[in-house]
């Protein structure tokens, strides 16, 4: 049938199937944005069976992240903060070591480490038992006794990876920082007491900072979580785990990055 | 309206699309009023599944109605279709347990999500029935690791919980679990009295030859649709 067609037509049918199945993806989550922000609107959504797993979420990705956050944290208090103060220092460029601080680590680099944290540490969690789920077909008998798969499970962990996102965002600069302060009073590099070391680069943030930053790490966990569990929900019949795993940490890189750089350059 | 006096669940031509159900795409028609029993034998039990999925409003008509308790499925507002399943219990054969919980939220969840009552109210009521079905308590383990037995016992603890409008049973009783037979008629007739249409599905008619109460209709589910099966004494 499609044969007979003039080949124009064939060539804009190719032309629109292409652009339709790249934009697919992306159109499903934004999508599925407005659905968990309208449905954490609604004060019925927030049943028994969503606050626990909103709780059991939270719980996993905040409490149970928290040890690799403060390893890598402190990993990266002595990599770079450390080193950042030492080589200012000797290069006579101690005064920019603040703004240099607030700008790499608590802009830039906290996010992005939080951000794939959560993705191997929670969201691939995530993915595996939503994509169980639809895979063995139990989705089903969720969908059987009333219960909506989206309100239920997706929703309360979207916002639950969002809110531990911050949490541990925060969590992650204040000890590279203080970390990398240590390292440096130790080695007798930094003579200031910790609190002014902290309310310096404070005050090397400009003020559109104190949106962008929060703004990073709300965005990126909320998104993250969302686009794993997406690829999950959309498995197919022919899926099975080891496609579905590649397929949602290649999309959870992708989205960190592309939040941190759409923000980076639009905001902070 | 008296519900009394509407089915429970009616079917009215209701044809489902072949591709969406795997159920074949004819017109099916059934009426069933409060307190009724349908036993329905169909030796597919993935078959039975897509049918008892067209009667909870799951599968897309191609035409016809699907009602339960004189609301249209298809024209109802998705909010309120999530609801109206609430009230539906349902013994399940495929993809029946979550396994990401627990045996006794997976028991207790529907009631959880859809209702108000307290938490050990529902509690209460899940270690009754799971008592009156055979089982010490309330089963904590995930079912992946529960028998059998266990699972068959459980799922039927799931589905009497919250006094449900309509059971949809899908070989809730096998021969392996036969034992449970005599508390299963029990819970199945006092929900009959209090209103609740029943269609028990089986692959082995056998199990309900000797279920012969008031309101109660035979049916076979074939390729060809629903047909009258003759009563057996």
């Amino acid at each position: 049938m499609s044969d007979d067609l003039p080949l124009y037509r064939r060539f804009l049918g190719g032309l629109g199937g292409l652009t339709r199945r790249q934009v697919r993806f992306p159109l499903m989550l934004i999508g599925a944005s407005w659905g968990v922000v309208s449905e954490a609107c609604r004060p019925t959504s927030w049943r028994r069976t969503v606050l626990h797993e909103f709780k059991t979420t939270l719980r996993q990705a905040a409490g149970g992240g928290l040890f690799s956050t403060l390893f890598t944290a402190a990993l990266t208090g002595f990599g770079i903060v450390a080193q950042a103060i030492y080589w200012l220092g000797i290069a006579g460029m101690a005064d920019t070591t603040d703004s240099l601080l607030a700008t790499v680590l608590v802009r830039e680099i906290a996010p992005v480490l939080v951000g794939v944290i959560l993705l191997g540490r929670s969201a691939m969690l995530s993915l595996t038992q939503i994509g169980q789920l639809t895979i063995g077909g139990e989705l089903r008998a969720l969908q059987a006794q009333g219960i909506d798969p989206f309100m239920t499970l997706v929703v309360p962990r979207t916002l639950a990876m969002m809110l531990s996102s911050f949490t541990l965002g925060v969590v992650f600069s204040v000890i590279a920082l203080s970390v990398g302060y240590g390292v440096c009073r130790f080695n007798s590099i930094l003579t200031m007491p910790l609190w002014t070391f902290l309310y310096n680069i404070v005050g090397a943030m400009r003020p559109i900072d104190y949106l962008g930053i929060p703004l990073k790490l709300i965005i990126s966990g909320f998104l993250l979580s969302l686009a794993t569990q997406l690829t999950a929900l959309d498995a197919t019949r022919s899926d099975t785990l080891a496609t579905l795993l590649p397929r949602g940490f290649a999309r959870g890189i992708l989205v960190i990055m592309v939040v941190n750089v759409i923000l980076g350059v639009t905001v902070a | 309206m008296n519900d009394d006096l509407s089915a429970v669940l009616e079917l009215r031509e209701a044809q489902p699309f072949f591709g969406e159900s795997g159920l074949t795409a004819i017109p099916y028609s059934l009426r069933l009023m409060p307190g009724d029993c349908m036993l329905i034998a169909c030796r597919d039990p993935r078959r039975a599944s897509r049918f008892a999925d067209l009667c909870s409003g799951l599968t897309p008509l191609a035409s016809g109605q699907a009602l339960c308790l004189g609301l249209d499925w298809q024209a109802l507002a998705e909010r309120r279709a999530w609801a109206l399943r609430g009230r539906i219990g349902r013994v399940m054969q495929q993809g029946a347990w979550i396994d990401l919980f627990g045996a006794d939220l997976n028991i207790l969840l529907q009631q959880l999500h859809h209702t108000r009552t307290p938490t050990q109210d529902l509690v209460d009521e899940a270690i009754a029935l799971s008592r009156r079905f055979g089982l010490p308590g309330l089963p904590s383990l995930p079912p992946s690791r529960l028998s059998t037995a266990d699972r068959a016992k459980a799922a039927c603890v799931r589905a009497f919980m919250g006094e449900p409008r309509l059971l949809l049973l899908e070989d809730p009783v096998e021969q392996d679990t036969a034992d449970m037979m005599t508390a299963f008629l029990a819970e199945l007739t006092a929900a009959r009295e209090r209103g609740c249409g029943v269609i028990w599905f089986s692959r082995e008619p056998d199990m309900w030859r000797g279920y012969n109460a008031e309101g109660t209709q035979r049916f076979r589910l074939l390729d060809e649709g629903l047909l009258p099966m003759k009563k057996v004494m």
